[in-house]
């Protein structure tokens, strides 16, 4: 499978990934330029945290081989595709009990903060091509898309 | 090989989709008393018509056509004749079976008090069955009674008070949901249920009821004399194992099908996974046990480990909380608050490990805590920040990009 791949020595906490991904998840038309940063409903699916030696830690959706959101949604919202091996999300179907929220070890999920009815899931950009619009927008090669194993 | 699953929950149906990805040639055969596979967690929203039957269904519509299962649905499992390896129906007709999976879940508890275990009126609340009743019921009925204040009686109050009925929740807890929450966390929820019109009789047991001339309930007794009129009562005092289908058969049953961490029973090719087993009663371990049992079902040795199980998320009103452990604070315990106006967190830190911790109101990026508590990983150091802990403070990436914990420098 293909999976978003992390470099964080190389990482130097620029946060282009941050907004190329509340960018692609926006709901009204625009581009980067205009993105507003402060409306929650463009919430970002990714995060680079800072360590307290300075480092930068990016915390990214692994598409686990074994993911610990699909074994225990409720719903079946959360399933991995057994083709792409993705995990992906099914809005609809979502029961908004965020027992995935609790069940991801990596703390990589969050309820949605406006309306605490969905979780704020990385979809490897499926409606924008399938290319991570994250990975696109890192000058530092930090994160890159390579296939791996499960 | 030919597998036979008894139960369309959480465990079944994952122990099916995991034998068929273990074993294309592999014959399975379900048998459920349900006539829909549906999640019993959602089935406070069939009763505020927020969903149909479908809607409860945690399974892609082509499931048993894509896996390959033949789904023998609303049937029953009368015995289990271990020694020849085959399940009778009740119908008459056997199945057999080279490998069998026991995955009937539970069952509500209606306590012997008066006519709640005969009277027309009273309901359990598990299976989609249940809520067709209760909801069928509930268009003639204005009152509700909700006796248990856990997670299903509270889903419940919660529907009934979303189609405008009066609802009151009797509980013999001092708070609500007691086993999840402490008292500001609790109170913090009571408010908002009382604001939506629900009323709490808390520290209260019923002891009698009261039946008009058509036998149903019109009023419960507790034990303070007083007396709630109602129409219609759910029973959410608690489930036992659905143990009948193993009764005068060689697999062992004391109240739950006992297990082995390889999820066998006490009788050969005979497994157990979920609710039954008595080891958890959630959703996700019953998943995990189903995928356990499946692969030991197949051949595949694999072991039951990840048995954590005093987990929780609820959302009501859209104020969230994640309770993780007992929460019950023990002599030498260390006792973390932390509040603002919008946030309770509480952390009770045992010998310098996480023992429980209960986060109200923002939840995002919490699930680091489950794992910290289940490995009883050591937080001394870091007790001081304990609620902006983050994977970054354990940061560790694998050769094929996971991540894992890196506790101490070392990898784990």
């Amino acid at each position: 499978m293909k999976r978003i791949v992390i470099n964080a020595e190389k990482c130097d906490g620029c946060k282009n990934c941050t907004a190329a991904c509340m960018q692609a998840h926006r709901n009204d038309e625009g581009t980067i330029y205009d993105l507003d940063l402060t409306d929650v409903t463009n919430e970002s699916r990714n995060r680079i945290l800072v360590d307290k030696d300075g480092t930068y830690k990016p915390i990214f959706c692994r598409h686990c081989q074994q993911p610990e959101c699909v074994m225990s949604c409720m719903s079946g919202a959360l399933q991995k595709d057994s083709v792409s091996g993705l995990v992906l999300y099914q809005e609809e179907k979502c029961g908004s009990c965020f027992m995935c929220v609790m069940n991801c070890p990596y703390g990589v999920l969050k309820p949605d903060t406006k309306t605490r009815s969905r979780v704020i899931k990385c979809d490897f950009c499926q409606d924008a091509g399938g290319e991570p619009s994250c990975v696109k927008a890192c000058p530092k090669e930090a994160i890159y898309v390579e296939e791996v194993q499960g | 090989m030919k597998h036979v699953i008894i139960g369309v929950g959480a465990a079944g149906i994952t122990a099916a989709k995991t034998i068929r990805e273990i074993d294309p040639e592999a014959k399975i055969v379900m048998v459920s008393t349900d006539a829909w596979v549906h999640s019993r967690c959602m089935l406070h929203k069939y009763l505020n018509h927020e969903r149909d039957e479908m809607g409860l269904s945690f399974i892609p519509e082509d499931f048993f056509d894509r896996y390959k299962i033949q789904w023998k649905k609303e049937t029953k499992v009368t015995k289990i004749h271990a020694q020849v390896q085959k399940v009778r129906l009740e119908d008459g007709s056997s199945l057999s079976y080279d490998r069998l999976l026991i995955a009937t879940g539970a069952a509500s508890v209606i306590p012997p008090v008066g006519g709640l275990r005969t009277a027309k009126n009273v309901f359990g609340l598990r299976n989609l069955s249940d809520a067709q009743q209760i909801r069928s019921m509930a268009e003639k009925a204005q009152r509700i009674l909700i006796i248990g204040s856990g997670l299903v009686g509270m889903e419940a109050a919660y529907a009934f008070l979303e189609s405008g009925k009066e609802v009151t929740v009797a509980e013999m807890a001092d708070r609500i949901l007691p086993l999840q929450l402490d008292e500001k966390t609790g109170k913090a929820y009571q408010r908002l249920f009382e604001q939506a019109g629900c009323r709490f009789m808390l520290g209260k047991k019923a002891t009698a009821t009261v039946s008009d001339a058509t036998g149903n309930i019109s009023k419960v007794v507790l034990d303070d004399n007083s007396g709630i009129e109602c129409d219609l009562v759910i029973v959410a005092a608690g489930v036992r194992p659905e143990i009948s289908c193993v009764e005068k058969s060689a697999v062992r049953a004391d109240r739950c099908i006992g297990v082995n961490e390889n999820m066998q029973t006490s009788y050969p090719y005979v497994y157990a996974a979920g609710d039954v087993t008595g080891l958890s009663g959630i959703w996700p371990n019953a998943m995990k046990q189903g995928q356990v049992a499946a692969q030991n079902m197949c051949g595949v040795p694999t072991v039951y480990d990840d048995c954590y199980a005093m987990k929780n998320t609820m959302n009501f009103y859209g104020l969230l909380t994640l309770s993780l452990g007992r929460g019950v604070i023990e002599e030498g315990d260390e006792v973390l608050i932390n509040e603002d106006c919008k946030n309770y967190r509480r952390a009770i830190l045992r010998n310098g490990k996480l023992d429980s911790i209960l986060l109200q109101g923002t939840i995002d990026y919490s699930g680091i805590y489950q794992y910290l508590i289940k490995n009883g990983i050591d937080l001394k150091e870091k007790k001081g920040e304990i609620f902006g802990l983050s994977f970054k403070d354990f940061y560790g990436i694998k050769e094929n990009g996971e991540y894992q914990f890196q506790i101490a420098g070392m990898a784990v």
